[in-house]
């Protein structure tokens, strides 16, 4: 998982405040939370100087932009199917008694995490336990999956 | 539409599938291994052939027919990917040519299964395993890899009647095997790493342990916490695997001393892993009728024994026929050669080793999405299922069996 | 180099699932003829990932990519259970008639041999 110093070390580290934040720093923060995104920093973008490191940022943080907003990324290639996460999520249990409680594909339309062509997918995401200014770090779902498919960032 | 997944020996039956043109566009809930069989549906199917060359159905038929009429030793293996309509036919045809009847059983889960058809190793559902079970013990099985959704749909993460809490709480779980499989990696402290045919002496600690004594091997503090867990369990399930059944084979007293000895204090069953999807119907049906599940050959009455296995019947029969198995890619090298040089009818869905070097090729339908029937779950659990798309005109096994038998 | 191993057949779900779509598919032999080894014995037979080996029984032999474990099993190699893991299995099966698919010697060194193909298995079993 990449760490804010390593997204820091890639910024021009000039605090110009053109993002609108005080420091590259903050700004590297910004971008670990999803705040912020590469194009957000003028001289990355435009200076030429700065072309390796903008190339370097950007694919850093394509795992990152390409997460939901809870950070949870999904490696499709790895994913077993097996739906371990589908029946250990509390928010899909909860939803959902006589179906994915007991260990059976969803039979409604609120799972936050549901099996499609072989692969698990996130839907509903504002139901999950890490959205919103009062999430949980509930990891229910990644400490049941056998291949390290999905992750949170 | 609803409908089943026979990629496995669980059976699945939440498979919501949609269309778009007659065909599959989407799936929802299948596993990886599952959707696997799914895409097979469009994907080397066989076509009808005799002797190399493409011919009619009629014609491969009949030519099998004759294959089977002119055997002096007939071989007829496969079976664990037949429905029970189709394995019933086959032991009608079986017994009409007087001929070997094996089933992929007899290189995999057949001793386990046995004890448990005997009654010799209790048993119970999978359900019983999702309301009840408070521990849960994998050896020398990897679900993940082998029955990917055993783990989600009822032995570790979901909620049963007695069981409400979740797994973290409410069940335990321990693995045995020789690598930090997949599943091993979601148990870390229940795991026992094993060197390879270590099986017996580390059941053997086990049984020591719940005798009161010393265990002699592996971590003795490990062995013994973990058999009073084990002793103090409401109800355990345990779930031995390929590992177990190869690195075990003949002395499987231990594990019923084992089984026995847990079921004096707490009540613990067996579900071997079986792999295919009805493996054990076809185990079940001929127990029910010979008193033996696999190995049996009708040429003079009912006679059981080595002699009648795929691994001696490929040197011994002169004719097999071949039925949703690939025995040429799954037998070991040198007996695929004997095998090979017999003539040889394939009846399944889709090309394999054994069907390139078929004398004759009848293509069947796939059991599950083009034909319907039963079959019986890893757990005793009969399940029917019916047809949800059009077969690509070929007919279903018990159809093909039931020409077969009229001809010869 | 060469390298005396035990060798053990695993189930993969990637290789099932293409085993189902495709038994005669390039994507099956890359997922089926490999052999999982330990760090130490790769550095040893001086094998990189995805460099071929040679793997020989008393049964038979082929030729599979090679492949690093992240775990640790010096000595021990895995394979996906598949027409190239059972040329290596003995015909000899003992009193239970079940062969030792689990339980495989094999000599592992390498090769500049192209990997073994299935069209190369069928030929062997017509011989």
């Amino acid at each position: 998982m990449l760490s804010v110093m390593e997204i820091y070390q890639l910024t021009p580290k000039t605090n110009c405040k053109k993002c609108g934040l005080p420091t590259c720093m903050a700004f590297a923060v910004a971008l670990l939370g999803k705040e912020k995104k590469v194009v957000d920093c003028p001289p990355l973008m435009e200076e030429a100087k700065y072309q390796a490191k903008r190339e370097k940022l950007i694919e850093a943080m394509a795992p990152i932009e390409g997460a939901s907003e809870t950070g949870l990324i999904i490696h499709e290639e790895k994913c077993y199917g097996c739906g371990n996460c589908v029946v250990a999520c509390p928010v899909n249990v909860a939803n959902d008694p006589k179906g994915t409680a007991l260990g059976f594909g969803p039979t409604n339309d609120k799972a936050i995490l549901v099996v499609e062509d072989g692969v698990v997918k996130c839907l509903n995401v504002e139901e999950c336990r890490r959205f919103g200014p009062n999430k949980i770090l509930c990891n229910a779902c990644t400490a049941t999956c056998p291949s390290k498919a999905i992750e949170f960032v | 539409m609803m409908a089943i997944c026979t990629g496995c020996s669980l059976l699945c039956e939440d498979i919501e599938v949609d269309f778009k043109d007659g065909r599959i566009s989407t799936t929802k809930n299948l596993c990886r291994k599952g959707l696997g069989r799914y895409r097979s549906l469009y994907t080397e199917r066989a076509s009808p052939r005799v002797d190399g060359r493409e011919a009619g159905l009629d014609d491969a038929i009949s030519r099998a027919a004759g294959l089977l009429k002119e055997a002096k030793r007939p071989l007829l293996f496969g079976w664990s990917n037949s429905t029970l309509e189709a394995q019933s036919a086959g032991l009608d045809l079986a017994q009409k040519l007087g001929a070997v009847i094996d089933d992929t059983s007899s290189f995999c889960q057949g001793e386990l299964l046995e004890m448990v058809l005997k009654g010799e190793l209790p048993t119970c559902t999978l359900d019983d395993v999702r309301n009840y079970a408070d521990m849960i013990f994998y050896w020398g099985s990897d679900p993940s890899n082998s029955h990917p959704r055993h783990m989600s749909r009822f032995s570790y993460y979901p909620r049963g009647e007695k069981r409400q809490r979740g797994y973290d709480e409410d069940r335990t779980a321990f693995v045995v095997d020789v690598r930090l499989s997949p599943t091993a990696s979601m148990i870390k402290e229940g795991f026992f790493k094993l060197a390879p045919g270590g099986d017996a002496s580390f059941m053997e600690s086990m049984l020591a342990a719940l005798g009161g004594k010393i265990p002699r091997l592996q971590d003795k503090k490990k062995v013994i916490a973990m058999v009073n867990t084990m002793k103090r369990a409401d109800f355990g399930a345990i779930f031995p695997g390929l590992g177990l059944a190869y690195s075990m084979k003949g002395r499987m007293d231990i594990l019923k001393r084992l089984v026995d000895g847990l079921n004096e204090t707490s009540k613990y069953s067996v579900i071997p892993m079986v792999g295919h999807f009805n493996m054990r119907g076809f185990n079940q049906m001929l127990f029910e009728k010979t008193g033996f599940i696999n190995r049996v050959s009708f040429a003079d009455g009912v006679e059981h024994g080595p002699k009648q296995s795929i691994i001696e019947a490929s040197k011994s029969c002169d004719v097999a026929l071949i039925i949703g198995s690939d025995p040429i890619s799954a037998l070991p090298g040198g007996v695929a050669r004997s095998l090979a040089k017999i003539p040889t009818i394939v009846i399944d869905p889709h090309r394999s080793l054994t069907s390139e070097l078929a004398q004759v090729i009848i293509p069947s339908a796939l059991s599950g999405m083009e034909a319907g029937g039963s079959a019986i779950r890893m757990d005793g659990v009969r399940v029917e299922f019916e047809p949800i798309v059009q077969g690509g005109g070929s007919l279903p096994d018990v159809e093909i069996l039931k020409r077969i038998a009229e001809a010869v | 180099m060469s390298l005396e191993l035990s060798i053990v057949t695993v189930r993969d779900i990637f290789q099932s699932e293409v085993q189902e779509v495709g038994r005669f598919s390039s994507e099956y032999q890359k997922m089926s003829a490999i052999i999982i080894l330990d760090k130490g014995d790769t550095k040893t037979l001086g094998v990189a990932d995805g460099g071929r080996l040679l793997v020989e029984s008393s049964s038979g032999s082929v030729v599979v990519g090679a492949k690093v474990d992240d775990q640790p099993h010096k000595g021990l190699a895995f394979m996906p259970n598949s027409p190239w893991s059972n040329q290596l299995v003995s015909e000899e099966t003992g009193e239970s008639r079940i062969p030792e698919y689990k339980s495989i010697q094999a000599e592992v060194s390498t090769t500049d041999d192209s990997i073994t193909d299935l069209s190369e298995i069928l030929a062997r079993m017509r011989e």
